[in-house]
């Protein structure tokens, strides 16, 4: 057994109740208390928790949408970053009445069909092509790659000092006709269109 | 509240995975991708947070996994990236300073006094570091080599540092602290980066990184090091002798080949040669001791590899690495180790609320040393083998207000046999911005190699000098002795966090630790020695198990955005040590324990971002006296300006110790080498990136 001087004694006789009400308390406490839970996540997984709060946050024009429970369609273009990450989050998710269906495409396909088009770093090539594409269409475009704001995309996602960050072209969003809330642009790095892009 | 990545409840489990290996990390995210709809509920799910938390939230490249600072059953710091740079810190254990609870000392340009919570000295054994999940422990005396641990500071992601036990997690000899050293991944060290740097302590330092990509889930990067530091001074103002240049290169591979496995091969290499000035005893009349400048070097390197696999609702992790360290001080001692370890570990998710880990742990030892008259060691070879076990569960009460986690580790070492360590730890929620946490633990610290089969001669009485009056030369040795045992740690801790607006938040901890069966050392019956006839007698003080007491203390952390740009943060670390020699030891050295660590610390840092991408820093720090040790109190003052005329360049420019022109900062216990001062130094650098 521990052999402890009387000071020390003392000093445990004084932190025993300490430590003994810290867990008391916090058990009483906590029973009444909200929590922030900050459990297991990943890039991916954080960055499927912007897209879900871009789409609450960003009003799309009328007539975007067929009926009030039209679903969201969220389309990733090129290499998926994602996994199964943003179908399983968003699976049983709806803003207002729509729900979300996420779909894979590729370029070349048809993107007319979403509502948000997210844009993986492998469209870095052709992004201008992509963007000319969706030209005066009410499409969320988001990327995750440096530069993409400035070249035309509406939000872009950038990790800084291991956290997300994005950027929003206004001119951009302004041509695709959607309003985005002052929430969100609050947080946001506004970015100009660069000029050479401009068309 | 700055946030760290952990596991999603206790930190010390989630750090644990990451230290493990990040790679043993059980890697959630892969597991709801294999799993699809039925993963694990208690898995974050980012819907339910906002824009504002979830820019709070980090992104952990090595274990995927985030944990805020502030769920953490456990005292964490953690030190990143950003801080490292803009304090201008130069090295791993100037990066340390920063850490409340920690003691950091230097020694000499190459040696170090590196302690948490305590026992602080150049063989402190009480302090568990690991760099990229790989520890840097040595059994030679259950410390740290700090002179051959490095990295390019640039591609540290961040440090971090718990204060008190973590033995549960990381086993023996995280007794009074773990730090884990975390690299960046491959991923985010893309492009080149070219560094430079130069001192008034006529000191340069130059490296050289390169990554890129390799197919496209693979990423790599190489790097090559280099850093010459001239002489320190003595006491007297006179050139010491403790010079240092050291050369190291390395490659980081990481490969995420499909959604449900990861891989990390890393690897280092180095070589550094260094200079001390030792004292040893001398069986040569008249002086019986002779003090002379002495060459060393250092060599040695590693090479690790991880494999992260997730299943539907488990994850597993396999690390293994293998580690070469020689020590050469050619008239003191050498010492060649070879670590071979192997890990594995396991995520369970129970049911909702519940999670499981265990994990299993191998690790030979191969060691062989050369003696010289003042260190000797026997056997000259050794092979050790350890095996180890460990079992946790962390279970969530009230919709995740209050988090139990619950284990214990069980190792098995060839000098003591078992060992278990459990810990219990609970972390309640009080509201959004408030959390209590409270732990008790055992944690054990193993006896080293030096304790089982050392000699040391460590001091000499001269023929006919009271008060022993000897005919022959005495020699005052510190001998091992198979007999030595574990030293004993109950700890218990508490902590309180607060985010009281959104700029200003507190954390502080405290703690009680109870030891027993610390090492003391008791005198034998003299010897005597020499060939072919006596010529000397050894008096030997041989390691024994007769010290005990407690040490007890508080650290309180505030970090104040006074404004967008411009935010201070301070520490203050109170510690008091009580360790009392046992009533039946008979060891005549003083308490050194108690007087070699400061009892007061402060620590304070304003950091300024100021117009065109210009950063200025400000660091004031107080390390109370060592009276055991005779070293008065300092202040210190350093300042850092940092600049980015363009994204691609990065200058820095600062001076450090500017309130003295120079003072000492410990001396060195065991073996007798010159302490030196540390100077008033003045520097400039610059990164570029392409």
């Amino acid at each position: 057994m521990p052999i402890i001087v009387p000071r020390d004694k003392a000093i445990m006789r004084v932190l025993r109740p300490i430590i003994a009400m810290g867990i008391c308390l916090s058990l009483a406490l906590g029973a009444s208390a909200q929590t922030l839970d900050s459990s297991d996540s990943s890039e991916y997984l954080i960055k499927a928790g912007f897209i879900y709060n871009f789409a609450k946050l960003v009003g799309w024009p009328q007539g975007a949408f067929a009926q009030p429970d039209s679903p969201i369609v969220i389309g990733i273009l090129g290499t998926d970053p994602f996994g199964g990450i943003i179908d399983r989050i968003l699976a049983d998710k709806q803003i207002d009445a729509r729900r979300f269906v996420i779909k894979r495409l590729k370029w070349g396909m048809d993107l007319k069909g979403c509502d948000i088009l997210f844009i993986g770093s492998s469209e870095a090539a052709h992004l201008e092509e992509v963007i000319h594409a969706l030209k005066g269409l009410p499409i969320l475009t988001i990327g995750e790659t440096p530069g993409f704001a400035r070249r035309g995309c509406i939000i872009n996602l950038v990790v800084e000092d291991n956290k997300v960050r994005f950027e929003v072209n206004l001119d951009a969003a302004k041509q695709a006709d959607l309003n985005i809330s002052s929430r969100l642009l609050a947080l946001a790095r506004i970015i100009p269109q660069s000029a050479a892009e401009t068309r | 509240m700055s946030s760290i990545p952990k596991k999603n409840k206790s930190l010390m489990a989630s750090a644990g995975r990451i230290l493990l290996s990040g790679v043993l990390a059980v890697c959630p995210v892969a597991n709801m991708a294999a799993t699809g709809s039925d993963s694990p509920q208690n898995v974050l799910d980012p819907t339910q947070l906002s824009l504002e938390d979830l820019m709070n939230l980090q992104v952990t490249s090595v274990s995927k996994r985030t944990q805020k600072v502030g769920d953490a059953a456990a005292a964490v710091f953690v030190i990143t990236q950003e801080d490292i740079r803009r304090s201008g810190a130069t090295s791993i254990p100037d990066a340390l300073r920063m850490a409340p609870g920690l003691e950091v000392a230097r020694i000499d340009e190459n040696k170090w006094a590196i302690g948490s919570r305590g026992f602080n000295g150049r063989f402190d054994n009480k302090l568990l570091v690991l760099i990229d999940g790989r520890s840097v422990y040595t059994p030679l005396f259950s410390g740290v080599y700090w002179n051959v641990q490095d990295v390019v500071l640039e591609d540290v992601d961040r440090i971090e540092v718990i204060r008190g036990p973590g033995a549960t997690l990381w086993g023996a000899n995280a007794v009074d602290g773990v730090i884990n050293i975390i690299t960046k991944s491959a991923k985010a060290t893309q492009g080149g980066l070219v560094t430079a740097e130069a001192g008034s302590e006529e000191r340069t330092a130059e490296s050289v990184r390169y990554g890129s990509k390799i197919g496209n889930n693979t990423y790599y990067r190489v790097y090559g090091k280099y850093f010459d530091w001239y002489p320190s001074i003595d006491v007297t103002g006179a050139t010491a002798s403790d010079g240092w240049h050291a050369l190291r290169s390395g490659f980081r591979v990481d490969s995420n080949a499909t959604t449900a496995n990861s891989f990390t091969i890393q690897g280092d290499i180095y070589h550094d040669n260094f200079g001390e000035t030792v004292t040893v005893p001398s069986l040569t009349s008249p002086r019986f001791s002779s003090t002379y400048p002495n060459n060393g070097y250092n060599s040695g390197g590693d090479l690790l590899g991880r494999w992260n696999h997730s299943f539907a609702r488990s994850s597993t992790s396999l690390q293994m690495y293998y580690d070469r360290t020689n020590i050469a001080d050619p008239t003191v001692f050498g010492d060649h180790e070879s670590v071979y370890d192997i890990d594995f570990q396991h995520d369970i998710h129970l049911g909702e609320a519940q999670e499981l880990v265990w994990g299993l742990g191998y690790r030979s030892i191969q060691d062989s040393n050369g003696s010289s008259f003042t260190v000797a060691l026997l056997p000259d070879h050794r092979n050790l083998n350890q095996y180890s076990a460990f079992l946790q569960d962390e279970v969530s009460l009230l919709d995740n207000r209050i988090h139990i986690t619950v284990g214990s580790k069980f190792e098995h070492n060839p000098f003591t046999g078992f060992e278990f360590e459990p810990n219990v730890r609970v972390l309640g929620t009080l509201t959004k911005q408030q959390s209590v946490w409270a732990a008790v633990s055992r944690a054990v610290r193993t006896p080293a190699l030096t304790e089982e089969g050392l000699q040391l001669n460590a001091g000499i009485i001269p023929p006919a000098m009271p008060p022993l009056n000897s005919p022959l030369p005495v020699i005052e040795a510190i001998f091992g002795s198979p007999l030595f045992r574990s030293e004993d740690l109950l700890a218990y801790e508490v902590g309180y966090r607060v985010q009281a607006t959104s700029s200003f938040s507190l954390d502080v901890a405290a703690f009680y630790n109870d030891y027993t069966n610390l090492r003391s050392a008791e005198p034998g019956a003299p010897i005597l020695a020499g060939s072919p006839f006596p010529s000397y007698v050894v008096l030997p003080f041989v390691a024994s198990n007769k010290m005990s007491g407690g040490t007890y203390g508080v650290e309180p952390f505030a970090e104040w955005k006074v404004l967008p740009r411009w935010k201070v943060s301070g520490s203050y670390s109170f510690l008091r040590m009580n360790i009392r020699k046992n009533a039946d030891s008979l060891d005549p050295t003083p308490d050194i324990p108690n007087g070699a660590s400061p009892r007061n610390q402060f620590y304070f840092r304003s950091s300024l971002d100021l117009p065109k991408h210009l950063e200025q820093d400000l660091i004031v720090r107080y390390v109370d006296q060592l009276p055991s040790l005779s070293i008065p109190s300092y202040y210190s003052l350093d300042l850092h300006v940092g600049w980015k005329p363009i994204s691609q360049l990065q200058l820095s420019f600062g001076g450090e110790d500017l309130l003295n022109s120079r003072h000492l900062e410990f001396i060195p216990e065991f073996i007798n080498t010159l302490p030196t001062e540390v100077r008033r130094t003045f520097y400039g650098g610059i990164a570029w990136t392409f």
